[in-house]
């Protein structure tokens, strides 16, 4: 039986289970000396002065770096989705004349000794601010008189998208309705905060940098760049990395700072970010409102929308910050025939910690606000919200479909396979959708309400530009998968090996995946976006298919048949209709091992292939979660009984594996809905940046959680495979608000926002009409 | 500053060292003695990633100082099952993909193993109970709980 599509267990894990993981912060070097960040503690002021001599009076400081101390000119990072329009309000290095948020760093101090001794001291370093009025909302920042993050305004860009002419649409329609819908900032806050160690080689003139991120590579072409070095003198290596979710999908400035201090200290560096930096100097997300006008008709047809949404994108442009205002309005419409659409989105800069993708990008804010609204509708003119679903639905022959508005990054949305009433079908008869609805009327009547609620949601995955597969056999007959995806968790290493096991029919065992090392996998994109598996499964896919062709090539000699006559089945490659007749891989590759010469015909001493896969477009996953819940309407506590989930993310390779992307997933889109939100006073102080204050889920705030998949194949790779590491935390929200906004319908309490802790439900219930 | 001297069995092993006052007890393992599963994730005693146990009794190593550990024993990840096998829990995570990226897991493991010592046989709602401490943001817990369950039959507890 093939491996391919089996729930087995990962390669990963005895090693980490027998505590041999090797996170960042476990890395142990000669001569290391420990850096700590000093960094802005306001949200806007200007710099007077820094005072680092009662600091460097010390015997134990190495150095101290700030702006003044940075090559002229350094550049700020980059950010690659900037449009024309987009204002170059890019991050520095190292703050200078102006601080624009708590956390910002400022100077970097090393010292001798460890990281109690570098705290110690950098409380030394005296920075004189003087602290100018702040922003830290949209809606403040958009006031007349609203003080300025940067230049004249404090928006960066608004980018505008239409199809047919909402105006006239929305004019003529039978029945409209006008709302706000509010996703909060929440952050992937990984287990595993950030962190680096670099290690400055005289000899090489080089260096190596650790760094628990999503993207060497990127990383790497940005130390090239940033230190003047040629491409063999960096080597990035992301060792075990223990979580991500979009917030170590940059290069940020901090790994700038300590390659340009390693190069001047000539010693190995670590810095390891602790749980309150990380929350103020780590990339957040969602932020972001929708306005929207809706026109509809008595049968719960939409038929125009006008959206003008507005993202609070924090106070510099990140990598990717510009993901969230466009993917917010661009796949707003999801699954829905809606005609008439004219989207608008508004980025806006504040006192606060700047925005990047994380888990569920942009996605997450569309589908709350979409699937709220389908809601609106369905008891509007009193049809059930299913019902109303598969009124406005695509069917299943639209494929490939056109969108013909908006753009996600690689371009025009071409939705490329899927049969979303059927996975609607799915998700409300596994929820038991019908039966609830008697359970809900007997519980009403004995004064408890209870809910259920629909999010349905199509996510763009499966990103490109392009992913790198190599596959190399050595004569022992080991089988080594080079990849440039970067694992954080998802089993990079089971999946790839079971892709390669399935084409070259070798021993799961005998294969050994190798990633997260520039100098070991030569080119590389990383990990985000759900790409791994359908960009970086597929070059895999590719590669293992070159080196069936080569081997069949060079068994052609040994075989003394004629490669036509040749297949490769279960690692041997042998003579149709003759199976005794047959060369392993590992004897394949041992006949070109350098030292003898080459069968005719064969240009290479190595059994080894590479591809690099650009894939034509995205594919686009999506599916239906479906939430029960009680809400105790005395204390607005909201508790969850049920979450049923019917995803298509195409072929799954493990299914295993899916099934626990798609439950963390949940659990994070559940901390989205109830939990979690990053608070800011106005003028810009972080509230509460520890885990006691901001609540991640724990384990009693789980349902009970069904998990299904659908499989319809892409067609626009090999295996059909579309992403699967996002749908989870994107479709949860909209269910479970669909679902207390259904518990409370009889009260007519309003649920327009996230996260609906007590205090917000309470809030909505005292405000019911 | 002066250093104290401290006495503490690691897995076993009795390692005396001389410590600051303030060196927590996750830095003296970590830094010491390079037992680097116990894990650091928000070092104010909320997530349970660098949960040991302590003279039996599973304690968070981020706010134990390493002079209050002086004469007691600690188990870590590492000294949980002897050599390279992997113990029961151990295996039940592997079976049921009750990890992803793992910086949670050895938190997990030591908290399981404390309340699988207490009760061998707990229903679902005690292994909820029991797990209310130790974050994972990765899985959703679903393969955690029912790891805990593989665990308990493995060890041959439950019915």
């Amino acid at each position: 039986m093939s491996l391919f599509g089996a729930s087995i267990r990962r390669k990963e894990d005895p090693r980490l289970l027998r505590g041999d993981g090797r996170y960042l912060s476990d890395i142990k070097l000669h001569g290391l000396v420990h850096a700590v960040f000093v960094r802005s503690p306001h949200a806007h002021a200007l710099i007077r002065g820094i005072d680092s001599s009662a600091a460097a009076a010390d015997p134990r400081v190495v150095s101290i770096i700030t702006a003044e101390d940075l090559p002229a000119g350094l550049p700020p990072l980059p950010c690659i989705d900037a449009e024309e329009t987009t204002k170059p309000f890019n991050q520095p290095i190292l703050a200078s004349a102006k601080v624009r948020f708590v956390g910002e760093p400022v100077a970097l101090l090393v010292v001798e000794g460890d990281r109690y001794i570098a705290e110690d001291i950098a409380g030394l370093i005296e920075v004189v601010y003087e602290p100018l009025p702040a922003v830290s909302t949209a809606s403040a920042a958009l006031a007349p008189d609203a003080p300025l993050v940067h230049f004249e305004s404090n928006v960066v860009d608004v980018l505008e998208y239409s199809l047919g002419d909402a105006d006239s649409a929305l004019a003529a329609a039978p029945r409209t309705l006008s709302e706000r819908f509010v996703t909060q900032r929440y952050a992937g806050t990984p287990l595993e905060t950030r962190g680096v160690i670099v290690e400055w080689d005289e000899l090489r003139q080089g260096l190596t940098m650790w760094s628990s991120t999503q993207v060497p590579h990127s990383l790497k072409a940005t130390l090239v760049g940033y230190l003047g070095l040629p491409e063999n003198a960096v080597r990035v290596i992301a060792p075990d990395v223990g979580g991500a979710f979009g917030v170590k999908l940059q290069p940020y400035p901090e790994e700038v700072v300590l390659g340009l201090a390693s190069r001047q200290i000539g010693r190995p560096i670590k810095w390891v970010e602790d749980r309150y930096e990380h929350f103020l100097a780590s990339t957040h997300g969602r932020e972001q409102y929708h306005d929207v006008d809706v026109g509809y008709d008595d049968d719960g047809r939409i038929l125009a929308i006008r959206d003008h949404a507005v993202t609070n994108t924090g106070a510099y442009l990140q990598r990717l910050t510009l993901v969230e205002p466009f993917v917010g309005v661009s796949m707003l419409s999801g699954p829905y025939v809606i005609e008439h659409q004219q989207l608008l989105s508004t980025v806006v800069m504040t006192n606060t910690t700047p925005l990047n993708p994380f888990r569920g990008v942009g996605h997450v804010q569309a589908a709350f606000t979409m699937e709220r609204i389908i809601d609106l509708v369905a008891a509007a003119v009193g049809i059930d919200p299913g019902e109303v679903r598969k009124r406005n639905m695509f069917s299943k022959d639209v494929f490939p479909l056109h969108r013909g508005i908006g753009n996600v990054l690689a371009g025009e949305i071409i939705y490329d396979s899927g049969d979303y009433p059927e996975c609607l079908n799915r998700a409300l008869a596994a929820a038991e959708w019908d039966e609830f609805r008697g359970e809900q009327q007997r519980a009403r009547d004995e004064g408890r309400y209870l809910g259920i609620g629909i999010g349905f949601f199509v996510e763009e995955t499966g990103l490109g530009p392009y992913e790198s597969g190599r596959v190399r056999v050595e004569p022992s007959g080991q089988v080594i998968v080079f990849t440039g995806a970067c694992s954080s968790g998802q089993g990079h290493d089971t999946v790839l090996a079971q892709i390669t096991a399935d084409e070259l029919g070798v021993e799961f065992d005998d294969i050994v995946v190798v990633h997260g090392d520039t100098d070991l996998v030569a080119s590389g994109v990383g990990t985000y976006a759900s790409r791994s598996a359908p960009i970086g499964g597929t070059a895999v896919r590719h590669a293992a298919g070159s080196i069936k062709e080569q081997a069949i090539k060079i068994a052609a000699e040994m075989l003394e048949a004629s490669p036509q006559d040749l297949e490769l089945v279960g690692g041997e490659v042998r003579v149709k209709g003759s199976p005794t007749s047959s060369v392993s891989l590992a004897q394949v590759a041992g006949r070109v091992a350098p030292g003898q010469p080459l069968p005719e015909g064969v240009d290479n001493y190595t059994l080894d292939a590479t591809d690099i896969y650009h894939p034509p477009t995205n594919t686009f996953s999506y599916g239906c979660h479906v939430a029960t819940v009680e809400v105790d309407i005395e204390t607005g506590v909201v508790t969850l009984l049920r979450h049923v989930v019917v995803n298509d993310s195409g072929t799954l390779i493990n299914p295993l594996l899916v099934d626990g992307q798609v439950q963390g997933g949940v659990a994070l889109g559940i901390g989205g809905a109830l939990l979690e939100e990053i608070a800011y006073s106005d003028d810009g102080q972080p509230l509460n940046a520890n885990f006691m204050d901001y609540l991640v889920p724990a384990i009693g705030n789980m349902p009970e959680m069904v998990v299904e998949h659908m499989v319809v194949p892409t067609p626009l790779n090999a295996d059909g495979m579309k992403g699967a590491g996002e749908g989870g935390a994107v479709g949860a929200p909209a269910a479970i608000a669909n679902a207390v906004a259904d518990a409370l319908l009889p009260l007519g309490a309003k649920i327009t926002e996230t996260p609906l802790g007590p205090e917000t439900v309470y809030r909505a219930l005292q405000n019911a009409s | 500053m002066s250093d104290h001297d401290v006495t503490i069995s690691v897995n076993g092993l009795e390692r005396s060292d001389s410590v600051p006052a303030r060196l927590t007890l996750a830095d003296f393992l970590r830094e010491r003695l390079d037992l680097t599963a116990t894990h650091l994730a928000c070092e104010h005693g909320v997530c349970g990633a660098c949960t040991v146990l302590v003279d039996g009794e599973t304690a968070r190593a981020c706010l134990l100082l390493t002079v209050q550990a002086d004469g007691s024993e600690i188990t870590t990840l590492e000294g949980l099952t002897a050599g390279d096998e992997l113990g029961p829990i151990e295996q039940a995570f592997w079976a049921k993909h009750g990890m992803q990226c793992g910086f949670c897991t050895p938190g997990f493991v030591m908290t399981i193993s404390e309340l699988l010592d207490d009760n061998p046989s707990p229903t679902r709602e005690e292994i909820i109970e029991g797990l209310g401490g130790n974050l994972c943001r990765c899985t959703g817990y679903v393969k955690i709980v029912e790891a805990v369950e593989e665990a308990v039959s493995l060890r041959g507890g439950g019915a």
